[in-house]
C-alpha cells in the first residue's frame, strides 16, 4: 500500500537523510518525489538506507551522467528540488554553475538541485564522499549559492544607503547567508588539516 | 582526489583503482575490488569514485573499455597508468626497505 507525505526541507540536507531513513526503517520505501510530495511504498523495515547529495552546480548533462553512473552502481536515484517555484517559465541565473548549467530552466536543472539516492542497506554507513579531498570540493560547491547570495545582498545594501531600513534588510540577510559558509568553510578547515597527515 | 605532484605518491585509493583495473571493470566492480582486498578497511563511495574515475579518464591513466551499449560501462588500465602503477610499486618498495633498515636496527 503506498502512503503520501508531504514535506519541504529546502537545503537542510541532514534533515531530510533523517527523515528518509527513519521512514525506511519504519518500513516505508521512496518511489516516487514531487515538489512536496514523497510517495512511499510499504517494505521490509529497514532494508533500504537513504542519502541526499547537492547537484546544483551541474549541468543538465553533467547530472544525466551521474545519476546513469549511480545507477549503475546499483543504487536507485530520486530528482529533488531544493526550491519552490511554481512559475511556468522559470529562468534562473547560477554563475557558479558548470558551463552548461549557468541558466537553469524547468526544462533544464531547475527543480533537480538534489539527489536522493537509495541503496540496499549492507550495514554499513551510506556516504557517496569518501576521499577528503573529494569532500573539500564538495562542500566548496555547496558553498559557492551562498557566497553569490550573501554578495547580491551586500550589493543591494550598498546601493539602498543611506536609507536605514531596506539597508538593514538586506544588511541582515547578507549575515544570514553567511552562517552556511562558515560552517562549510570549518568543517573544510579540518579535512584540510586531516589530509595533511593523512595522505 | 589530488595526487602529491612533489613526491610522485599516489593516494591509496588512486593506487587501488590502478590495480583494480588491470581487468575490466564497471563502478560496481571497483568497489567490490577495493573492499575486498583490503578487508573492509578503505572504503570508497560512489559519488568520489565517480570523480576518480573522470579525473584517471583526463589524465590518460585509465580509459572507457569496449561499447557498452545498454550494459554497465567498463574501464580499463592504459599503458600509461601502468607505467604509474609500475613506479608507485617501486616507491612503496623502497619506503618499506628504509623503514625496516630503519626500524629493525
Amino acid at each position: 500500500m503506498s502512503i503520501v507525505k508531504r514535506r519541504f526541507f529546502a537545503g537542510f540536507m541532514g534533515q531530510q537523510t533523517k527523515w528518509l531513513n527513519s521512514m525506511a526503517e519504519k518500513g516505508y520505501r521512496l518511489v516516487k518525489t514531487g515538489k512536496l510530495e514523497y510517495v512511499f511504498d510499504e517494505c521490509e523495515p529497514g532494508k533500504y538506507v537513504y542519502t541526499v547529495e547537492y547537484v546544483g552546480d551541474r549541468s543538465l548533462e553533467e547530472e544525466e551522467k551521474y545519476k546513469a553512473f549511480l545507477e549503475d552502481i546499483g543504487y536507485q536515484v530520486f530528482y529533488k528540488n531544493m526550491n519552490l517555484a511554481y512559475s511556468t517559465n522559470k529562468l534562473t541565473f547560477r554563475p557558479w554553475a558548470d558551463k552548461g548549467g549557468k541558466f537553469s530552466t524547468l526544462k533544464t536543472t531547475f527543480n533537480k538541485e538534489l539527489l536522493i539516492v537509495e541503496k540496499e542497506n549492507d550495514g554499513k554507513p551510506f556516504q557517496l564522499h569518501t576521499e577528503k579531498q573529494d569532500q573539500i570540493d564538495y562542500y566548496n560547491r555547496m558553498n559557492q549559492p551562498w557566497y553569490f547570495a550573501m554578495f547580491m545582498a551586500l550589493l543591494l545594501a550598498v546601493i539602498y544607503w543611506p536609507n536605514l531600513l531596506p539597508t538593514a534588510i538586506c544588511g541582515s540577510l547578507a549575515v544570514i547567508f553567511m552562517l552556511p559558509v562558515i560552517i562549510m568553510t570549518f568543517k573544510i578547515r579540518k579535512l584540510k588539516k586531516e589530509k595533511e597527515l593523512e595522505e | 582526489m589530488k595526487d602529491n605532484v612533489k613526491s610522485g605518491a599516489l593516494t591509496e585509493v588512486t593506487f587501488f583503482i590502478l590495480l583494480s583495473l588491470y581487468e575490466p571493470k564497471h563502478g560496481y566492480a571497483i568497489m567490490q575490488f577495493i573492499d575486498e582486498k583490503t578487508g573492509g578497511r578503505l572504503i570508497l563511495g560512489a559519488g568520489s569514485l565517480y570523480g576518480a574515475i573522470n579525473t584517471l579518464t583526463e589524465k590518460g591513466w585509465i580509459e572507457p573499455y569496449g561499447d557498452s551499449d545498454g550494459r554497465k560501462k567498463e574501464y580499463v588500465i592504459t599503458g600509461k597508468g601502468r607505467q604509474i602503477a609500475e613506479k608507485e610499486l617501486q616507491r612503496l618498495r623502497d619506503l618499506t626497505e628504509t623503514a625496516a633498515s630503519i626500524m629493525r636496527k
